[in-house]
């Protein structure tokens, strides 16, 4: 193997030309890709009756299969359930410790599904950009990207994400689509929301929400916990949360209060943008192996030395 | 004095080791039937919680770091130009090649829509660590390929000798071949340093891939260093596994232990074992993680056999010159520091790994294990039939040779 | 000893005909209820009040955009001092329904609301007329329909659309009373689809053949009905002829069917 004056000095220059570029880049801080005004919704735990509704309006909106267990049959809430590759949401029974007049446990319901993050980390994670975060808010999957690699899964601090394990070809991610193709119509709202009896859920631009949210809470606030889950749980995330009873009595997973992928974004950059450090190095090991060669070819007195 | 040059191993094929690692082949292989006709979940025992398993944890993520060989004598050999070194570079170069060709394979295996493997080549998601790693190992195999072309060149050059219709073409296959040589020669430097550069790329990505779930990822392995954990250790691990493959298959093919280069290229590992575990155990401080490591948990107990075992010992048997120079205690030392990276690689990416809400456990299914340890047997096979074919490993030869 | 056999028999001919009597009435109300024959006169006919709660429900007024921000309890005393009282109520019965409502889902049919009883029983009109518009020529107490209507009106973000309002409204109260239904169907009648489409049997069925069709869909319905009381009861029955002196009997041990 043979390292020229002339193939060395062509590796150095584009390595410094790289260099430069690449370093400008790599020092300015992690950007929030977040969507400036997306939609959300906000969850009034106090509200839920555990009526389902919104189950049953998600299976048929997005064309699930049947529920093993019927919706109407409130045997459902002696497990806790979590959303899978067949249910996109789903509410489960808690006991918020509380009794009521006539002594009976006063139960807490519980919606759970995609979050819709600001900053998701498996938007970051996505191999292929199959998921991507719209600009209404919804975290949006593309099947003909997908390649199955289920780093999403992995990414979601939320373990939302699920997998069609027993499809052999063609399996597909699934989670909750925010009603995508719903709210992009005016006036448009999510399936589980326009069902919701109760108006549990309140659909809207993120921001307003949380005003409201912020209202509620400073209004009643011997009934509220102070904490808006969604506020800033991983960056923040579009569906969001109010309660009496604290959440982490409710299966509410603590997720630290910043975007999931900025520390991996941040690495991934710094190290690799316009690949300025794979260049460093590639000149560097380039100039010690001419180096070398050098040395040795002077030993034997020039002869070439081939591999 | 005999002089030792690379050679064809003609030894005996199909010995009892050959015939136990095709079986082992047959019943990956009949599982990977099941697992494209029943789905992943048929074989597997991945959930939603757990969606990676043993196949990402030792077929990829093992698997990688131990084809860290390849790069590591390449770039002691060619780059720092330590040729003594030479003659465990091609054997070296042929483990990473398989070694990656299986990584291939596990993850063909593992994602979901296999047919779908090309995508990320067109529809680029560069804030994905996955991605930066799917290429890498992509660019890489070409290159571990392209190195290994001239030992196959060197088999078949002016050999080449087919029969029957074929043998009409046996003159201009073999210019092909003598052309592509006599290029690859003058442009080999290429592709070395390439080989080294996208190793140190996805080596340490592969650790930024678990930066994404710092809820997930057990804290006595969770650092921002991650990538620069799994770098250095994929280094340090690089001739410890030319060590273990080698005594490996010197002692299967009864040749010469070649110990007098083993154990000089170990005593470069002193240094860079040293470095790997100072980064672990500093960063182990200085964040503070140690408080966990008398808890008494299933991932603390993991963590300190990985430290202790895989890096502290090895490193304190290597330390000692008597010990470096015996056979047993050099393949022992290799093993555990083998032993240990792929023991971190398994913590980072199963036993370290606790989906927070859910909790779900997980230990790997059979069908899982069965086409681990195929694929496994498969590549030995392969290696074993290259060894017998192609020149790689060194076999003494009587001739007197002018190279040295 | 005679008279009791008597009034088995009775008892037993009274069942039959009530079954008959169900059976006969189903086709209509649950199946017929989509398509009703056009030469049948009784089916149009409807009560002179449902006419005009319907017509009521299917009327959309005019928003009220504000309202007078008083306190509850200042409120109380101010419809109070007004002796407002039943004997106000201009409309006794409401449907609760309104087009506004039924734009997403109808699943379930209007709930019909007894506003009279209930404001008797309540006693405190404020519990539900809790604001008043802010336009001094309105009435004091006004429908719910006029401020509360679609969900999510970005104006008022913090009021609740038409159908939350109801369902906050009654079962907040059935609640904290502890009187009055809280699930679905204790308001509702829930709307079953038109088992025509569904029911595949063919000309003539055996009970034995309508059975299957019915478990075909319902098959826990009809495992639930295995291990109810209507398949399992036994007992003592002095009154059955020549059972007078068991104990067991019923369908779980001797009976052989229903009576």
């Amino acid at each position: 193997m043979e390292l020229n004056r002339r193939g060395f000095f062509k590796v150095m220059g584009a390595t410094s030309a790289l260099l430069s570029a690449g370093m400008g880049k790599a020092r300015a801080a992690w950007v929030s890709k977040a969507p400036p005004d997306p939609y959300g919704c906000l969850v009034d735990l106090t509200r839920c009756v555990g009526c389902r509704k919104c189950e049953e309006a998600c299976n048929d909106a997005n064309s699930l299969p049947p529920p093993d267990i019927p919706f109407d049959d409130p045997v459902v809430f002696e497990t806790d359930r979590r959303p899978d590759e067949k249910t996109y949401t789903i509410v489960n029974r808690h006991s918020s410790g509380k009794i009521d007049d006539r002594d009976k446990l006063v139960p807490v319901f519980t919606k759970v599904q995609c979050m819709h993050c600001q900053d998701p980390a498996c938007v970051s994670a996505c191999i292929a950009g199959a998921l991507t975060k719209k600009e209404n808010g919804t975290v949006h999957y593309d099947a003909g990207r997908c390649i199955g690699c289920r780093y999403c899964m992995v990414a979601c601090p939320f373990e939302i994400p699920a997998y069609e394990y027993t499809n052999p070809i063609t399996p597909k991610v699934q989670k909750c689509t925010f009603c995508f193709d719903r709210i992009i119509r005016e006036g448009g709202k999510p399936a589980c929301v326009a069902v919701c009896p109760v108006e549990a859920i309140t659909f809207g631009k993120r921001n307003i929400l949380l005003v409201l949210a912020k209202n509620k809470i400073s209004d009643l606030p011997a009934k509220y916990i102070q904490h808006i889950y969604g506020e800033h749980e991983a960056g923040g995330t579009s569906w969001m949360y109010i309660s009496d009873t604290p959440f982490e009595k409710l299966g509410f997973t603590k997720v630290i209060p910043e975007p999931i992928p900025r520390l991996s974004e941040t690495v991934q950059h710094s190290l690799f943008s316009y690949l300025w450090s794979p260049a460093l190095l590639y000149g560097l090991l380039g100039g010690i192996m001419w180096t070398t060669n050098k040395a040795k070819n002077k030993d034997k007195g020039g002869s070439d030395a081939s591999s | 004095m005999h002089h030792h040059k690379p050679c064809p191993v003609n030894a005996k094929f199909w010995t009892p080791g050959v015939i136990v690692l095709s079986v082992l082949m047959g019943v990956a292989f009949i599982t990977i039937a099941a697992r494209f006709i029943g789905g992943l979940g048929y074989v597997t025992n991945l959930s939603t919680a757990r969606p990676w398993g043993l196949w990402i944890g030792i077929d990829v993520g093992s698997g990688v770091a131990l084809a860290a060989g390849g790069f590591t004598t390449a770039a002691l050999a060619h780059i720092l130009g330590r040729h003594y070194y030479e003659p465990v570079v091609r054997p070296a170069i042929l483990t990473a090649a398989l070694g990656y060709t299986f990584v291939v394979l596990g993850l063909i295996v593992d994602i979901g829509r296999s047919w779908a493997i090309w995508k990320p080549m067109f529809f680029w998601n560069t804030n994905s660590v996955l991605f930066e790693v799917a290429m890498c190992v992509m660019f890489y195999l070409t290159v571990l390929y392209i190195e290994f072309f001239p030992i196959v060149a060197e088999r078949f050059k002016g050999n080449v000798n087919f029969k029957g219709f074929l043998s009409n073409f046996n003159g201009l296959i073999d210019r092909i071949i003598t052309v592509i040589d006599k290029m690859l020669g003058k442009i080999m430097w290429v592709f070395i340093i390439a080989g080294v550069v996208l190793s140190c790329m996805h080596q340490s990505s592969l650790g930024s891939l678990m930066l994404i779930a710092p809820t997930k990822l057990h804290p006595l392995w969770y650092t921002p260093i991650l990538p620069l954990l799994f770098l250095t250790s994929a280094i340090a691990l690089g001739y410890p596994m030319v060590v273990f493959e080698t005594t490996i298959a010197t002692s299967s093919l009864k040749l010469d232990s070649e110990m007098e280069i083993l154990t000089p290229l170990t005593k470069i590992t002193i240094w860079l074992l040293g470095l790997y575990g100072a980064l672990k155990l500093g960063d182990m401080f200085y964040r503070g993680t140690y408080v966990y490591l008398l808890d008494g948990t299933y991932q603390t107990n993991s963590f300190l056999a990985e430290v202790l075992l895989g890096v502290i010992i090895p490193w304190f048997i290597l330390l000692s010159k008597k010990l470096r120079s015996s056979r047993k205690w050099l393949f022992a030392a290799s093993t555990l520091i083998v032993g240990g990276v792929v023991l971190n690689r398994i913590n980072v990416f199963i036993v370290g790994y606790q989906p927070p809400v859910s909790k779900t456990a997980y230990f790997p299914s059979i069908g899982e294990i069965a086409v681990t340890v195929g694929l496994i047997s498969t590549l030995m096979f392969i290696y074993r039939l290259a060894v017998t074919w192609l020149p790689v490993l060194n076999v003494q030869v009587k001739e007197v040779s002018d190279e040295k | 000893m005679k008279n009791k056999n008597i009034k088995t028999i009775l008892l037993v001919s009274f069942s039959f005909v009530l079954v008959l009597s169900i059976t006969s009435a189903t086709p209509q109300s649950a199946y017929g209820a989509k398509t009703p024959k056009a030469d049948d006169v009784s089916d149009n006919w409807i009560a002179e009040d449902q006419a005009k709660a319907s017509k009521r429900a299917a009327e959309v007024v005019p928003f009220v955009d504000k309202v007078v921000d008083e306190c509850r309890l200042f409120r109380q005393q101010k419809l109070r001092k007004m002796k407002l009282s039943v004997n106000d109520i201009d409309n006794s019965y409401f449907l609760l329904d309104s087009p506004i409502i039924n734009k997403e889902d109808d699943q379930y049919g209007p709930v019909r609301f007894m506003h009279s009883k209930h404001a008797a029983s309540v006693g405190d009109c404020s519990a539900c007329h809790h604001y008043r518009p802010a336009d001094e020529n309105a009435l004091e107490t006004t429908r719910c329909s006029a401020c509360h209507q679609e969900s999510f009106m970005s104006d008022h973000p913090e009021r609740v659309g038409l159908k939350a309002a109801y369902h906050l409204q009654c079962m907040g109260c059935h609640q904290e009373m502890a009187e009055g239904p809280v699930d679905c169907i204790g308001c509702h009648v829930k709307k079953v689809p038109d088992h025509a489409d569904f029911v595949k049997l063919g000309v003539n069925p055996g009970a034995i053949e309508v059975t299957k069709e019915c478990l075909r869909c319902h098959a826990n319905a009809g495992e639930d009905m295995l291990s109810s009381v209507h398949w399992l009861w036994e007992g003592p029955s002095p009154y059955t002829l020549c059972k007078e002196k068991k104990i067991n009997h019923g369908k779980r041990s001797t009976a052989i069917n229903n009576y």
